[in-house]
């Protein structure tokens, strides 16, 4: 007994004893590893590539939170791409009630931007492990990401803490981490300084995903046209208070023309090295052709899409499109955000439809109407008549069997007073034909948007090529193109526009509208009002068009209890003719900015943690 | 049976109750104090004409923190506001938004009962407001406009706010006969001639048999493009007959 006691306690005593502790942890990668070669370098960029706040199809602007640690941008799962900016700045209508993405959703990405810093401060340590060479364009392609996560931060604040080494807690006290805000100015420096440090240090090529020296300039010409606007308009249109009296936010107007010489520098250096794309002859046909060829030499900086596991593919195909319910055009999902009569206005006023006498027009076919319009609006916007996938945007308000009067006398009358007849459905004829047809629109009181409020259907980014069965919700790997060379083309015209240089600035918009197929523009045409209607037309949905108004400081006026309107097909039943009517679409939604929304409020959780982050912007 | 499972789910409950119930008890004092007054217009005895969601008191309990995160009362469409439910202690008590000339801050204890009144300085007083339907179905709006303090914020429009009941102004009006009827000014105080300081607007295909509140309302470019208002009146248009 008293052995085997003694047994059992020497056994236990054997077994306490320790083996050796500090062994290297399995769960997590090490420093080691992930410096050690340039896989574990690869392996650590993706994820920061990953978090960058780009702005793609999946990006909810209204703040979606995914349940797995996103929000608002690289959402798990996400199909509803209806929900994007453009719906809420009237370049379209959509399911928002309105201008509702104004207040932001508390963007604070200081984590990712630690990871950056960590990556700079650590590779120099690992650099035995790569070329020199290696080692440059790597921190340099550091320098641009942590250049764009602070962009997405001063678009949305202004003047933020710039924090750009890592910071360790404990080590550190609270006082310490409490940075305060910097001024705007400072921000958009720092960025500036840091994409300067980025095209310095950067390789001549990269893969598409990725930065190369040449996207750090692209990317510099827009931030700094960016701060040159706010400077220029910021210093008219504010809001009073103490953070803009401290230049947290806002620019004085001296600084404008800084930025905007910097602007032209940047974009200049991608002179030679990048074109527009001008693949196709047909001119429509190559505009559509630029957000789908893979080949474009206008791509700076894409990011990828795919099929398979782990799921990194969007719908945007199956979400732009009228399925109808009935798989009309798509195999599954349903559309909601239509492009408004407004936005296709910078392109044409669309008063031809109407008649010197003030009669609408009669057309012998819904696609007559289109017909001789810009070869990019074409390409940018799908019309009535217009073919995908085999099959007609058979798109109709409804019918009237006879028409007579002026259009502007129709569109006042109440619409109890209106002799048309509408539907609610794709099936119900009259005389052997739809009332709506097969794309058509839903009365407005019938409360559905999943078929067009407006008349129109988003036709950029949309893949032709694929057949209807191949169209459904998580089926589409077209990249979203970040950085193409319009923009920057655009970019440089309108800093050269704000300082004079308007020889500069006519060959950058007349290469735009050359490939566009647009007439060319002549020196008198180099005004504000040109380089805002050009950017509004060539980089229409792409998520630019919202901080544009923002940045310009006339959010206000254009979302100033605003109903935006579309361009309503009807078939005339007793001519066998059709006629368009621009009426308020179908929600007659209201949209209005506030004077604050310039800036969005600092999160309320970092100004509880971070006192020195007061005083709040001008407003709120 | 049922007596089983009662007693069971009972206990489950209790059980619920005691594993959840707090050891700690919180020992400050609920929200006792309170705060209420009016905005009154600096000189008159009148409160200032308003709307719900116009401008707003800003509450910030110095007390409890050197930044602490603002509450905002709504001021009433009567010119009141009040707010219950507050903690006692030191506030700094500000007007956010609306279209008055800025008054500084001021501090102060907070306990319950506590009332104070603002006294505010309108960029425009709208008086002799004045709604006559001229037609069955037309109604004519008059007013007069004066500055008491030269030199306010340009005047983006001007439009009357039709509602159903008497809670109406920008934010709270029926769009066809509010919105549409807007005329846009965008000029600077200075610029108006005596016309426009005595105008009139006329809402016209008003809906017979209907009782609407009517108001009209000056936009300014200030901040938070408020405006300034007048009284409200009571409109019947009369039935069809």
């Amino acid at each position: 007994m008293k052995k085997r006691f003694l047994n059992i306690v020497a056994g236990c005593l054997l077994l306490a004893s320790c083996q050796k502790l500090d062994i290297p942890p399995v769960d997590i990668l090490t420093d080691d590893q992930i410096f050690g070669s340039e896989a574990g370098i690869n392996a650590y960029l993706a994820q920061v590539y990953r978090k960058l706040p780009i702005e793609d199809f999946t990006y909810r602007p209204d703040g979606r939170n995914d349940g797995a640690g996103n929000i608002g941008f690289n959402l798990h799962h996400e199909w509803e791409h209806f929900y994007c900016e453009a719906a809420a700045d009237g370049e379209m209508v959509g399911p928002y009630g309105g201008v509702d993405i104004a207040g932001g959703f508390g963007y604070w990405p200081y984590r990712d931007i630690r990871d950056v810093n960590y990556f700079i401060e650590t590779l120099p340590e690992y650099a035995k492990n790569f070329t020199p060479d290696k080692v440059t364009s790597l921190l340099g392609e550091a320098h641009f990401l942590r250049a764009y996560y602070y962009f997405a931060l001063a678009k949305r604040y202004g003047g933020i803490p710039i924090v750009k080494n890592v910071q360790h807690y404990p080590q550190q006290t609270i006082e310490e981490l409490q940075v305060p805000r910097n001024t705007e100015e400072q921000v958009w420096n720092f960025i500036g300084n840091d994409l300067d440090t980025a095209y310095q240090m950067c390789s001549e090529t990269n893969v598409a995903e990725r930065a190369n020296k040449y996207a750090a300039m692209a990317f510099k010409s827009r931030a700094m046209v960016y701060a040159g606007s706010i400077a220029r308009y910021g210093s008219q249109v504010f809001v009073d208070g103490a953070a803009h009296s401290q230049g947290l936010v806002g620019i004085s107007a001296d600084k404008a023309a800084g930025f905007y010489q910097k602007a032209i520098d940047a974009a200049k250096t991608l002179e030679g090295k990048y074109s527009l794309y001008r693949a196709k002859t047909d001119k429509t046909d190559n505009f559509v052709n630029i957000f789908l060829d893979a080949k474009s030499p206008e791509n700076i900086l894409i990011r990828s899409f795919y099929a398979g596991d782990p799921e990194r593919n969007h719908s945007f195909d199956a979400t732009y499109s009228p399925n109808s319910d009935m798989n009309y055009m798509t195999a599954g999902g349903l559309s909601r955000t239509y492009p408004t009569l407004e936005f296709v206005q910078h392109f044409n006023s669309f008063d031809f439809v109407t008649n010197a006498d003030g009669t609408p027009k009669r057309y012998n076919s819904q696609a007559e109407m289109a017909q001789g319009l810009e070869p990019r609006l074409r390409a940018t916007v799908y019309f009535p008549g217009d073919v995908l996938r085999g099959v007609p945007f058979d798109v109709q308000a409804g019918i009237y069997p006879s028409f007579s009067g002026t259009a502007a006398d129709e569109v006042a009358k109440s619409p109890g007073t209106r002799s048309y007849i509408l539907s609610g459905d794709h099936q119900t004829t009259r005389n052997g034909r739809l009332i709506i047809g097969k794309a058509g629109m839903y009365p407005p009181a019938f409360g559905n948007d999943n078929n067009t409020r407006t008349g129109f259907y988003v036709r950029k980014y949309i893949d032709y090529n694929k057949g209807i069965s191949a169209v459904n919700l998580f089926t589409s790997t077209t990249p979203w193109i970040e950085l193409r060379y319009a923009e920057v083309l655009l970019n440089r015209a309108e800093a050269d526009i704000e300082l004079n240089q308007t020889s500069d600035a006519l060959k950058c918009i007349n290469d735009i509208r050359d490939r566009a197929g647009a007439p060319l523009a002549t020196a008198a045409d180099m005004t504000v009002a040109t380089y805002r209607n050009e950017r509004a037309k060539e980089l229409a949905f792409e998520n630019h068009y919202w901080w544009d108004i923002k940045r310009w400081r006339i959010a206000d006026q254009l979302l100033s209890n605003t109903h935006f309107h579309g361009l309503m097909p009807y078939y005339v039943e007793s001519e066998n003719k059709y006629i368009f009517l621009k009426e308020l679409e179908l929600f007659n939604r209201n949209y209005a900015f506030e004077k604050k929304f310039y800036y969005e409020q600092i999160p309320g959780g970092e100004l509880a943690t971070n006192p020195n982050l007061y005083p709040n912007n001008p407003g709120y | 049976m049922k007596l089983k499972s009662f007693k069971i789910l009972s206990l489950g409950v209790s059980l619920l109750f005691f594993a959840s119930s707090c050891v700690k008890m919180d020992t400050y004092a609920g929200p006792d104090a309170s705060l209420s007054g009016s905005v009154i217009e600096d000189g008159g005895k009148t409160n200032v004409q308003t709307c719900s969601g116009n401008f707003s008191i800003r509450l910030e309990q110095l007390s409890w923190d050197s930044t602490p995160s603002p509450q905002d009362i709504p001021v009433k469409y009567d010119g009141t506001y009040q707010n219950l439910k507050l903690f006692s202690g030191h506030y700094r008590v500000s007007i956010h938004g609306g279209a008055f000339w800025p008054v500084a801050p001021e501090e102060m204890d907070i306990s319950s009962g506590s009332s104070h009144d603002f006294k505010l300085t309108p960029y425009l007083v709208v008086s002799n407001f004045k709604a006559e339907m001229t037609d069955s179905t037309t109604l004519r709006l008059t007013y007069s406009l004066s500055a008491p303090v030269a030199g306010i914020p340009k005047i983006l429009e001007i439009q009357p706010y039709l509602n159903t009941t008497q809670i109406v102004g920008p934010g709270a009006s029926i769009y066809d006969f509010s919105d549409l009827n807007k005329v846009a000014i965008n000029k600077d105080w200075a610029d108006f001639n005596a016309a426009e300081k005595n105008g009139e607007i006329i809402v016209s295909n008003l809906i017979p048999g209907r009782i609407f509140y009517v108001r009209m309302g000056v936009k300014f470019d200030n901040n938070d493009k408020s405006s300034n208002l007048s009284s409200v009146i009571k409109i019947t248009v009369p039935a069809k007959k």
